[in-house]
């Protein structure tokens, strides 16, 4: 395992010429979890992906576990935040779960007995076990999320970076990502979410605020401030018990 | 019993038409998977009709057409691919006005030439009884290269069926391998069109796999499931078109759009009556 | 205000005298607009009078009539007896399928402004025909020639053989009009096959007699119109009769037994007629060349040949060669081309006749 899970300088992210977020500096490392807040346009989603070697860098520098972007891939799990064809697929659970190990054996070897209990593991800890043969266009949209969830797990991968993990999850199903989370912890593997949900970024290490830029960076309880989170949301909020309030609008906020 | 045999122990021409047909379901079994799972049904539709200029311009030129299938297949792609990179235009609109365009530009290349009289129909329709040696080899050609290369992409096509990102993220060329699917649609089409017609090719490419994706969870399967349809389709459609004197490729489509159609018809009745366990 | 020349109007910069300008701009370009639209009604309303009255040849017909032909064979014939009196105008070039061919708009105008239009009749020229009934009715004369004919019904041209039932439900069989199937009409393998042809067969000018008797008719229209061609009507006529002599000495070397005929699609009928043969089958058992085979129907030919000891099929304009070719290989028979709807190099129909005697005779005979 490298020593660094991922190192941003001055990274700036986007589409083609159009920078989306800029001026990103970042040192995770292995074993830690950071999320990424912000709503929709903030440029969470992107940078992800920039991680995840599905756009190029547009200025800065960046290194994925230790190595340059896409050469490490094969040791990067990627959750992205938008499945189109799970609701047609005829495919199933356990195929789609399995499709996370391709890349870990060469292609011409089959599927072997390390693979099938790792997939196995990995199902059962999402709580989709029993689902294995079902159809994917059968299941449910939690129970979709959680398969993919355990295409993740199945990888056991030193870096994830989800997109909106929890999304469509139940309360039963946002126990088993918290499990597959501390598994994955356990494994020494460093996690990187992209959410919106605040309550869920609060749970992790570190906190990065998204507005187009980098609002705030640090501990949760430092950084999710009132102050911060009107300018991440454009809406004041205030944490009261385990709850967020919202206290007041910000009108000329621009995303 | 004789009815159903005797017609091809009798005549070659139809034991070499049912071969090609068999050749062609095989080949079509096998892309037209990956068509139905990536939801690839318009582009497939629009690399077949796309096809008549290339091939009216060989036919023109005294060339084979499936030089000018092939020809006109890759025009196809490139386009294709250039407009999915570059419109603003929703790509639907955009791909099936270069198909429409490209077909159109066929008709006329055809229609004005006197040469080509009587082409437009073979190449539209398809002459399955007309199959001779050369094409039979050419199918065959085609249908090994289709399987060694699917056995070869097998996991990255199954990850495109799945999620395009997840693809590239794993590290395969996601756009690579797209490309390399048109490829295979292009090259089934290029040589099944001759048996089966420019117009109809796409419906052996799309009912048999469709009753795989209906009744198959597994992608292997679900090719078994499509070359099975597609084989029966052709016997079945060739047996009609000897006993009453219909048109061959029409008849095998239609037989294979209707097993389609009633596959589907039964599996929703059976999901209605058994209702839905959770 | 200042003024500013613009084109040849000069307007004039002011915020105010904006809208008159633009409608100053406008009053000359819709005047001379107008003005044109007027001259060009008056010159269609002109010309459309001038080809109503063809009856009166004399006062309307002016410089040389012109006659409009739909197709080429009969095109060569109709220069040969016209001659210099008239323009002869052949709409479709040589090789193009009559049976699908569609006119252009400069071919209908053609038609509109013939002073004749001699056409084949029977529905050979399927796509032609509304344009010259159109024409028809405004006042152009027309000359079908297949009014001029015997006309031979779709099938005919051989006597009835028992042959072998392949299959129980027959739609479509061979040339030959009575076929071992009950409850089929003979009008409704006609109508079956094509709702083009359901009138007779088309396809005379392979018999040169015919042609005479229609060169003799044609005559005959063009004097009534006042077109003068002196003898050679009855020149071209009597050559004909030469050709049918000439042809009968060319088919005398096929034994009888060998006169049998299968082809593309039913066009030998007045051949075998004139010349004793038999069609006993087609590959696409229809009098148009753009219907497709069946298996069974193909089946049902490989069963002719083998009944009726055939060695050759002869394609022509429409046949699919590769299915011939397929049919052949399973029948083990030759394949030989036949050029029934085009002029040879030469374009005369005299070539023409002779070449097509020659082919048939050539291949049958050895």
């Amino acid at each position: 395992m490298s020593t660094t899970a991922v190192v941003a300088r001055r990274l700036s992210v986007g589409y083609g010429s159009r920078v989306v977020l800029a001026g990103v500096e970042a040192f995770l490392k292995p074993g830690g979890s950071t999320a990424l807040v912000g709503s929709n346009g903030s440029g969470k989603s992107t940078l992800l992906k920039t991680f995840a070697g599905l756009l190029p860098v547009i200025d800065g520098g960046l290194e994925i576990l230790g190595k340059p972007i896409g050469e490490s891939s094969h040791r990067v799990a990627y959750l992205s935040q938008f499945h189109q064809s799970g609701f047609v697929l005829p495919l199933r659970a356990i195929d789609v779960v399995r499709m996370g190990r391709f890349d870990q054996r060469s292609r011409w070897s089959r599927r072997n007995r390390e693979d099938d209990v790792i997939v196995r593991e990995s199902m059962e800890i999402l709580k989709v076990a029993d689902l294995a043969d079902r159809p994917l266009r059968d299941l449910s949209g939690g129970q979709q999320q959680r398969v993919y969830l355990a295409q993740v797990l199945a990888r056991r991968s030193d870096l994830l970076l989800l997109d909106e993990p929890t999304a469509g999850l139940d309360v039963p199903g946002r126990a088993a990502y918290i499990d597959a989370l501390s598994f994955e912890r356990s494994r020494g593997a460093a996690i990187v979410t992209a959410t919106h949900d605040v309550g869920e970024a609060s749970m992790c290490d570190r906190v990065m605020l998204l507005a187009g830029r980098v609002i705030a960076d640090g501990p949760p309880n430092v950084v999710m401030t009132p102050e911060n989170l009107l300018e991440t949301f454009g809406i004041g909020l205030t944490k009261v018990g385990d709850q967020l309030v919202v206290t007041e609008h910000h009108h000329d906020h621009d995303h | 019993m004789n009815h159903f045999i005797d017609p091809f122990l009798d005549n070659g021409f139809l034991q070499r038409a049912l071969f090609a047909g068999v050749l062609v379901s095989l080949t079509c079994a096998v892309v037209g998977t990956y068509v139905v799972l990536r939801g690839m049904a318009f582009i497939g539709d629009a690399l077949a009709h796309g096809v008549l200029p290339g091939v009216a311009g060989a036919l023109l030129m005294g060339l084979p057409a499936m030089l000018g299938a092939a020809v006109g297949a890759a025009v196809m792609v490139g386009g294709i691919g250039l407009i999915t990179a570059k419109s603003k235009l929703s790509n639907d609109t955009a791909i099936g006005l270069l198909f429409i365009g490209l077909l159109a530009l066929g008709v006329v290349m055809v229609s004005s030439s006197t040469e080509l009289t009587g082409d437009l129909e073979a190449i539209l329709f398809g002459q399955f009884l007309g199959v001779n040696h050369a094409e039979l080899l050419m199918q065959s050609l085609a249908l090994l290269i289709v399987v060694i290369v699917t056995i070869f992409a097998s996991r990255p096509f199954s990850l495109l069926c799945f999620d395009s990102d997840l693809t590239q993220a794993m590290g395969y060329q996601a756009h690579w391998y797209h490309r390399l699917m048109l490829f295979l649609i292009a090259a089934t089409v290029v040589v099944s069109f001759q048996t089966v017609g420019a117009l109809l090719v796409f419906g052996m490419l799309l009912a048999p796999a469709g009753v795989g994706a209906l009744l198959a969870r597994r992608i292997v399967t679900m090719m078994l499931w499509a070359a099975a349809v597609g084989v029966m389709s052709t016997y079945l459609g060739l047996l009609a078109s000897y006993h009453f004197s219909w048109a061959a490729g029409a008849s095998v489509v239609l037989t294979a759009v209707t097993i389609f159609f009633v596959v589907l018809v039964g599996v929703s009745v059976k999901k209605s009556l058994l209702g839905s366990r959770s | 205000m200042v003024p500013k020349k613009v084109g040849e109007c000069v307007v004039f910069s002011n915020e105010n005298d904006y809208h008159f300008d633009m409608r100053q701009n406008h009053a000359r370009p819709l005047a001379i607009f107008s003005v044109g639209v007027l001259a060009l009604f008056t010159a269609c309303g002109g010309s459309s009078d001038s080809t109503g009255s063809t009856d009166s040849a004399d006062s309307t017909v002016v410089g040389r009539p012109s006659i409009v032909v739909t197709y080429s064979i009969l095109g060569a014939v109709v220069s040969e007896v016209v001659g210099d009196a008239a323009d002869v105008k052949i709409l479709m070039p040589n090789g193009i399928d009559p049976h699908e061919w569609e006119p252009s708009a400069k071919d209908i105008e053609a038609l509109t402004n013939a002073d004749l239009i001699v056409s084949n009749g029977l529905d050979l020229e399927g796509n032609v025909m509304e344009a010259i009934e159109e024409a028809e009715s405004n006042g152009v004369a027309v000359f079908h020639a297949t009014d001029h004919v015997e006309v031979i019904e779709f099938g005919a041209g051989g006597h009835d053989h028992a042959e072998e039932e392949t299959h129980a439900e027959d739609e479509v069989v061979t040339a030959d009009s009575v076929v071992n199937t009950e409850a089929k009409a003979e009008d409704e393998h006609g109508d079956e096959h094509g709702d083009e042809h359901s009138d007779g067969d088309p396809h005379f000018w392979t018999s040169p007699v015919e042609m005479a008797a229609v060169v003799i008719s044609l005559g005959e229209a063009l004097s009534d119109l006042g077109i003068d061609v002196g003898d050679r009507a009855a020149m071209a006529a009597e050559r004909l009769t030469n050709l049918d002599q000439e042809v009968n000495k060319i088919v005398e070397t096929v034994p009888a037994d060998q006169r049998i005929l299968i082809t593309g699609h039913e066009s030998l009928g007045y051949f075998a007629h004139q010349y004793e043969f038999e069609v006993v089958g087609a590959v696409i058992p229809s009098l148009s060349s753009e219907s497709e085979a069946s298996a069974g129907e193909l089946a049902e030919l490989k069963a002719v040949i083998e009944a009726e000891g055939v060695t050759v099929i002869f394609t022509e304009l429409g046949t699919s060669p590769d299915v011939v070719a397929a049919l052949a290989d399973d029948a083990g028979v030759d394949v030989v081309e036949l050029s029934t709807h085009f002029l040879p190099e030469d374009g005369t129909y005299a070539s023409f006749v002779l070449d097509l005697a020659s082919t048939i005779s050539g291949a049958l005979a050895s």
